[in-house]
């Protein structure tokens, strides 16, 4: 049943945390279960953002659960809270804004942020990222009807937000780099097929890498298109938006210090438990100990990451049980000439 | 198609010293400027600075408001510390706009982040930061927070950037501060996520006859306003919560036109001049608070039993004794209607809204002059604070000289200071006045102003003391009672007075909507009673509900006393106004009694 004075504090109210949080009320009925995020909304499913560009721009549209659910079932979420450090001795969260939060079990589901390279980060102003609900607003705001993006990289968030553009009139320019079909590993000889199925899918496809990488990024001048990604070999292409999608960067940065064995992400075991007791991780944030490729390895797609919450949920009140991938990972092509990823399914 | 109403409160909260007042200030004058209709109402503690809770609400409405709502829209928080238990009081999917970090170590639940509720939306700015880089200086959250919630809701900076201009304008450079603060706070709401669930909607034009204007003020500036508009001459007074700004604002005024004003020693001498002002002819007043109304209730006598005409503003607080000297109350309805000694029945009137008190403050020196009797004005610190968009007419309302000169017959060796006359009003002269010598006396009099005891005698003037003041149920152009809601017989009456009327008539329109059967009175008038209308109301009233913020139910009384019915009585005395919901609970509880009535009736 829980006892009433465990506080179990999650980390993050994407899909891992939020599961998460749902997962440890329905175990411990009467633990106390508290959700930080940096967000200031509830739980949305940033799968559904794309949604911005078929009309719909109410918040409320995008909630996974409403308010009543988490006052309901006793699950206090902070909103823009941002954590500061992680003192695991002390068993203790300290706040950005120098608040301390005890706490007898942590789960770490902080998630990924954008990453851009860095020979392009002086260049960030001038990106629309899409990865909040605030995001894919400035977005959707920025690009005219029947505008015309340019995607960078090309990860699969980034092709899925291409579907919809292209399906909602809109002109898509994807200037490929390593990062295209990310997290999908693709091997060299699939990839020319793979971009082709994307052109047939209605993009205009720039190889990056053969183009020598992107040079620059600029904002168009007065009369001219909004922005201007210059390439190494010359060319240039002119667009409303410039949008990054590189793949995502685990947001660990307040672990540091914290005493748990950190990598790119938080590494745990396969029971998802990092090396302190105390401390889970769930989520493109952590990588999982895997005894097939005896090395840690992220997981990445909705429902893998639904799954590690719940999984890490359970092992946080009394089970031990190790992690099982659930996700189909493999991009394929369909008979219509088109690309089709499973990380696409998140229902 | 209707236009989208609005209808929005926001609430400020910070510690003494904060700028919460004054926020609030700059924000409710710029939405009465837009020509929205407003209430507002600021709570703040005994203390200067750096203790106590300051707290400025408004309601900003394009339709008729008449209280505050139990929810605000918005809060915006300058110190969590206070801030925070009114966190609950925001309702779903309103915001909570809050100090993003803090300089001192919290524990947990120390941020106000920890309170918000999954269906409130929090904004978390810099205040501090945004402060300091803007002005140099972190005094200026206050207008940070102003700028990030005009930019939030889509109001436009100009307007507030110019009433900032406006309101330091002999000192510009803490206009250009403030300004520079005000456009922080707006350029950082322009990346936030916007509060769409709060939207000021477009100003209806409403008509305004011409020549009125349309201002916004506090109750005791409404008073000013009618002292001023009725012609006051002389103004005596001691400073008191909530009084005081009666005469600091009269002060202001009063030497422009001539008048004269002067701060006494105490409440005793205030009384005793404006006693003796209007002795001499003057249109004379005073204000202050329950405790020194306590003082003055001696000299009330004098002015009663000489008949010389004279007006108190009493605004009530928390009491008895200092009490509590920053809160509300409407406590001091029996001192004013019977406090002092022997009998001495004087007209007692209570505004319920500012607009009420501007007319009441303006024909209380005509009732005074008329019936040549002290007059005592009730307000209270509700009232006193609570700021309204008023129209004001545009000639003042008010009629001068209202005394009953003698006719020429009437003066010299025959003149009659106290006559018995048929209206038991008598010929007044003042001093100086040629053949008509002039008397005012504290002891029992004849007619001609001589002292005198007997039987008979004292049985006259104390009838013709009383007596007289029934003429004042009839003073023209006067709102004595009025009933407002359903018309016809109804299930529930609520009888209302002074500033608590606003929340009855809120209840009211709520239980109507809920199609309970209800209207509401309020009764302006409480001293002499105006029994034959509100009787009349009760003949209508299955039920009659009676709220006040006071334990004793003190109208409740007074009105039984007079109409010698019972009625249902709710007392609260929270030091704050009376909650909507606790009346409309208690006219649903009095309306199911008043059904079985009905049914047991019909079988």
């Amino acid at each position: 049943m829980g006892n009433p004075s465990r506080h179990h504090i999650v980390i993050g109210s994407g899909v891992a945390g939020s599961q998460a949080a749902a997962t440890l009320r329905e175990r411990e009925p009467d633990s106390r279960i508290s959700i930080l995020t940096l967000s200031s909304l509830l739980f949305y499913n940033r799968y559904d953002l794309p949604k911005v560009f078929r009309g719909v721009r109410d918040w409320r549209e995008f909630l996974v659960q409403s308010p009543e659910y988490y006052e309901n079932n006793r699950i206090g979420v902070r909103r823009l809270n941002r954590v500061a450090a992680v003192d695991s001795a002390r068993r203790v969260i300290v706040l950005d804004h120098k608040e301390e939060v005890a706490f007898d079990t942590l789960l770490v589901a902080s998630g990924g942020r954008g990453y851009v390279p860095e020979e392009l980060t002086d260049y960030r102003a001038l990106m629309h990222p899409f990865s909040s609900y605030t995001e894919a607003l400035r977005t959707a705001n920025a690009l005219p009807e029947g505008g015309h993006a340019i995607l960078l990289g090309g990860d699969m968030i980034g092709l899925d937000l291409a579907r919809t553009l292209i399906d909602t009139g809109h002109q898509v320019t994807l200037i490929a780099d390593d990062h295209a079909f990310w997290p999908h590993e693709v091997e060299d000889a699939e990839r020319a097929g793979f971009l082709a199925a994307l052109d047939h899918m209605g993009m205009r496809v720039i190889d990056g890498r053969a183009a020598g990488g992107i040079a620059a990024v600029e904002a168009g001048a007065k009369g001219l298109s909004a922005r201007r990604v210059a390439l190494a070999d010359g060319s240039e292409v002119r667009g409303d938006v410039v949008m990054p999608f590189f793949g995502l960067t685990p947001s660990v940065e307040f672990m540091l210090g914290s005493g748990v064995d950190i990598e790119r992400g938080l590494l745990v075991t396969p029971g998802l438990r990092t090396t302190d007791e105390a401390i889970w991780a769930a989520g493109d944030v952590c990588q999982i100990w895997s005894d097939e490729v005896h090395r840690y390895r992220f997981f990445y797609g909705w429902k893998n990451v639904r799954a590690m919450g719940e999984l890490a949920a359970r092992n946080m009140t009394g089970a031990d049980d190790p992690w099982v991938s659930v996700q189909d990972e493999h991009l394929r092509l369909t008979p219509e000439g088109a690309i089709h990823s499973p990380f696409w399914e998140y229902q | 198609m209707k236009a989208m109403s609005t209808d929005i409160q926001i609430a400020i909260c910070g510690s003494a010293g904060d700028g919460t007042i004054a926020a609030g200030e700059i924000l409710r004058n710029v939405m009465a400027g837009l020509g929205y209709k407003v209430i507002a109402f600021d709570v703040y503690p005994p203390e200067i600075r750096g203790f106590g809770k300051c707290i400025a609400r408004m309601r900003v409405t394009t339709e008729q408001a008449y209280s505050l709502k139990p929810q605000s829209d918005v809060l915006i928080s300058l110190d969590d510390s206070h801030a925070i238990p009114h966190v609950g009081e925001v309702r779903d999917y309103g915001a909570v706009i809050y100090e993003r970090g803090s300089i001192v170590q919290l524990a947990e639940g120390g941020h106000i982040s920890a309170h918000v509720r999954p269906a409130q939306l929090p904004y978390a700015v810099p205040l501090r930061e945004l402060s300091e880089k803007s002005t140099s200086s972190n005094r200026s959250r206050n207008i940070v927070a102003l700028g990030f919630l005009a930019g939030l809701c889509g109001l436009q900076e100009d307007t507030f950037l110019n009433a900032l201009s406006r309101k330091f304008k002999k000192k510009p450079e803490v206009a250009e501060s403030a300004q520079s603060a005000f456009r922080a706070g707006y350029a950082e709401s322009a990346d936030t996520f916007k509060l769409d669930d709060v939207v000021f909607g477009p100003v209806p034009k409403a008509p305004v006859a011409a020549g009125s204007a349309v201002e916004m003020m506090n109750g005791n500036a409404a008073v000013v306003r009618g002292c001023l508009d009725a012609g006051i001459e002389n103004y005596f007074g001691y400073p008191i919560t909530p009084a005081t700004s009666i005469m600091e604002r009269l002060a202001l005024e009063m030497p422009k036109r001539g008048a004269r004003l002067l701060q006494t020693e105490d409440e005793i001498a205030a009384i005793s001049a404006t006693v003796g002002a209007g002795f001499a002819g003057a249109r004379a007043a005073t204000a202050t608070s329950g405790p020194g109304f306590s003082l003055m209730t001696e000299m009330l006598g004098l002015g009663v039993i000489a008949e010389v005409p004279c007006v108190i503003f009493v605004s009530q607080r928390g009491g008895p004794s200092t009490g509590m000297p920053t809160k509300t109350e409407q406590s001091d309805l029996h001192i004013a209607v019977y406090g002092g000694h022997g009998d001495a029945q004087r007209i007692v009137i209570a505004p319920t809204n500012v607009e009420g008190c501007y007319r009441c403050a303006g024909k209380a020196f005509e009732m005074a002059e008329r019936y040549q009797t002290p007059v005592v004005v009730l307000l209270d610190l509700y009232l006193s604070n609570r700021y309204e968009t008023v129209v004001f007419p545009a000639r003042p309302p008010f009629a001068p000289n209202q005394s009953k000169a003698p006719e020429k017959d009437q003066l010299g060796d025959a003149y009659r200071r106290y006559a018995l006359t048929g209206d038991l009003i008598s010929p007044r002269t003042v001093p100086g006045d040629k053949d008509g010598m002039y008397v005012a006396t504290g002891l029992e009099h004849n007619e001609l102003g001589r002292p005198n005891d007997q039987p008979q005698n004292h049985e006259a003037q104390s009838r013709k003391r009383h007596e007289k003041l029934k003429a004042a149920l009839a003073h023209p152009d006067f709102t004595h009672y009025k009933r407002f809601g359903e018309e016809g017989a109804v299930d529930v009456g609520i009888i209302g007075w002074g500033s608590n009327f606003g929340e009855c008539l809120e209840a009211m329109i709520k239980a109507r909507a809920e199609g309970i059967r209800c209207a509401a009175m309020k009764v302006v008038m409480i001293s002499p009673f105006p029994v034959a209308g509100v009787t009349g109301f009760m003949d209508q009233c299955r039920e009659v509900l009676v709220p006040e913020v006071n334990y004793e139910g003190q109208f409740a009384n007074v009105l039984q006393a007079n109409v010698g019915r019972p009625v249902a009585r709710l007392n609260r005395v929270p030091g704050a106004p009376m909650a909507v919901g606790d009346i409309l609970e208690e006219v649903r509880r009095l309306a199911a009694r008043a059904r079985r009535g009905h049914e047991k009736a019909a079988a």
